[in-house]
């Protein structure tokens, strides 16, 4: 099966997965689960490979036709930390499309090992962005790029828990009445944004690598790139950090922004990670970027945006925040949208964007500036921030937070 | 009609089931429906399902967004399957 590797729908680079789904009758375990009988050992190599990709940052699923007893003796057996399960008796392709909507990440960043090949044959055919393998392939597999990043962050390493943070916040959530407002100030939601230093190098790296729904550039950069935009003059670059009652996702985002001479700022890169999307982090950032800008007397943020089929979140949120790219047509490359007509193209700085061509978004900075949210903390030291007393008294549960105009982090050439 | 229909995807993905009777002429994006990236990607999601319109691929913008009125009129003058009655 050594042959999976080879599927012509795998994108060609930059991929990596971010979640494996296993199977358990025969993958995790040296045998079948049968409830009343006596219970099988875990297979050691597939125990292997579990801790190992776990310290990479890889996180694990399960997908079974097992009753959830199973996922439960399957978790034990081998030791590891298993943030989705599926167990019932329906598709497998189902249970992965479930498994994927539950982590919010897409179909080409995971895998399934299953060692049944007509599951296999199931699954490949119905997501066949899902790199899919057989329990034998797994030992080979550990050394290919898509396991192996380069930098394991922070963030990386305690990738489990956040996404088991993650689903007691959203079990919070189904059961909470009020508006999204509300529940951000219940979770007691925390966003800082920082200059960056150099000690943020690495997750803002991983973070322009792995991140796709929110990623204006569409393609990665390095980190020699990172050490020289930080501090470099006209550049500002900062990072986004996430925390509330439920656990500290670390830095989730990050953005770097240039200040033109002629009051045009233009923010070269923009990526938040998926696991913070609907917790209210880019509309901070967006709204934070524009006062920044606007504080400091420029007249238009720029947005330069690959357009994707997979950063629509992202144009979501700049439409929301109201960026326009002028004199954009439709997407050429997308589905029924053959009768395109010529848009405002943005010559691409410095290399093609993956899969796509870029436009600019802009936001004049004349008119109504959106509000920063009471959550945001933003760089101290701004001699316009208003002083956090002056602002109306939220709920008893809100964070206390203290409400700068962003100014501080601006690099003067 | 497809305004109604639209009604009910909005409030199923924001769940909030005051939604299916939004006015039609309320912005869709900042106070009142506040829709955000995440609600409105799902938005997007289930007009492409089950009306058959790419929204995102034909509207950079995003300006269909503006209201449940014009989202209504955007998906109407696309939809293969819209209801025009």
């Amino acid at each position: 099966m050594t042959a999976a590797r080879q599927q012509a729908s795998r994108p060609a680079a930059g991929t990596v997965i971010k979640c494996v789904a296993w199977d358990i009758d025969n993958t995790l375990l040296a045998g079948t689960f049968i409830e009343s009988g006596t219970w099988p050992p875990a297979d050691p190599e597939m125990a292997a490979a579990l801790a190992e990709l776990g310290s990479r940052g890889i996180v694990h699923a399960i997908a079974t036709r097992n009753p959830p007893a199973a996922a439960s003796y399957a978790a034990q057996a081998t030791g590891a930390r298993f943030v989705a399960v599926e167990a019932g008796w329906g598709r497998k392709s189902a249970a992965i499309g479930r498994i994927l909507a539950d982590l919010g990440i897409s179909a080409d960043a995971l895998a399934f090992v299953d060692d049944d090949p007509y599951e296999r044959a199931e699954v490949s055919f119905a997501l066949p962005d899902v790199l899919v393998l057989s329990p034998e392939d797994m030992t080979d597999a550990l050394g290919w790029p898509e396991f192996s990043p380069a930098v394991i962050t922070d963030e990386a390493r305690r990738r489990s828990e956040l996404y088991l943070d993650r689903k007691r916040r959203q079990a919070a959530e189904r059961g909470f009445g009020g508006s999204r407002d509300d529940f951000l100030r219940y979770c007691r939601t925390e966003i800082s944004i920082d200059p960056a230093s150099e000690a943020d190098v690495a997750r803002l790296h991983e973070l322009s690598v792995r991140t796709h729904q929110f990623n204006s550039a569409g393609r990665g950069a390095t980190e020699a790139a990172f050490h020289a935009m930080i501090g470099a003059p006209g550049q500002e670059v900062v990072t986004v950090r996430l925390r509330d009652r439920f656990g500290d996702d670390g830095i989730v985002g990050g953005c770097v922004t240039e200040h033109g001479e002629d009051g045009i700022w233009t923010v070269r890169l923009l990526m938040m990670s998926c696991r913070a999307m609907g917790r209210g982090v880019i509309d901070a950032l967006l709204a934070w970027l524009i006062r920044s800008a606007a504080g400091h007397g420029a007249r238009t943020l720029e947005v330069p945006s690959a357009l994707n089929a997979r950063n629509v979140p992202l144009r979501l949120a700049l439409a929301a925040a109201a960026f326009r790219a002028p004199g954009a047509g439709p997407d050429p490359t997308a589905a029924g949208a053959a009768d395109a007509q010529p848009a405002d193209v943005n010559a691409d700085q410095g290399g093609k964007s993956a899969g796509g061509r870029q436009v600019v978004y802009r936001r004049s900075l004349a008119g109504p500036l959106p509000e920063l949210p009471g959550w945001l903390t933003g760089p101290a030291g701004s001699p316009r921030a208003e002083p956090a007393d002056s602002l109306p008294a939220g709920p008893a549960d809100s964070p206390q937070a203290s409400i700068a105009d962003g100014q501080g982090a601006r690099r003067d050439p | 009609m497809i305004l109604d229909e639209l009604r009910l995807i909005l409030a199923e993905v924001t769940r909030r089931p005051e939604l299916a009777d939004a006015p039609a002429d309320a912005p869709l994006f900042g106070t009142g429906i506040g829709l955000d990236s995440l609600s409105g990607t799902l938005l997007l999601r289930e007009i492409a399902h089950r009306c058959g319109v790419d929204v995102a691929a034909e509207d950079i913008n995003l300006d269909a967004l503006a209201s449940l009125a014009t989202l209504a009129a955007f998906v109407q003058a696309r939809s293969p399957t819209a209801d025009l009655g």
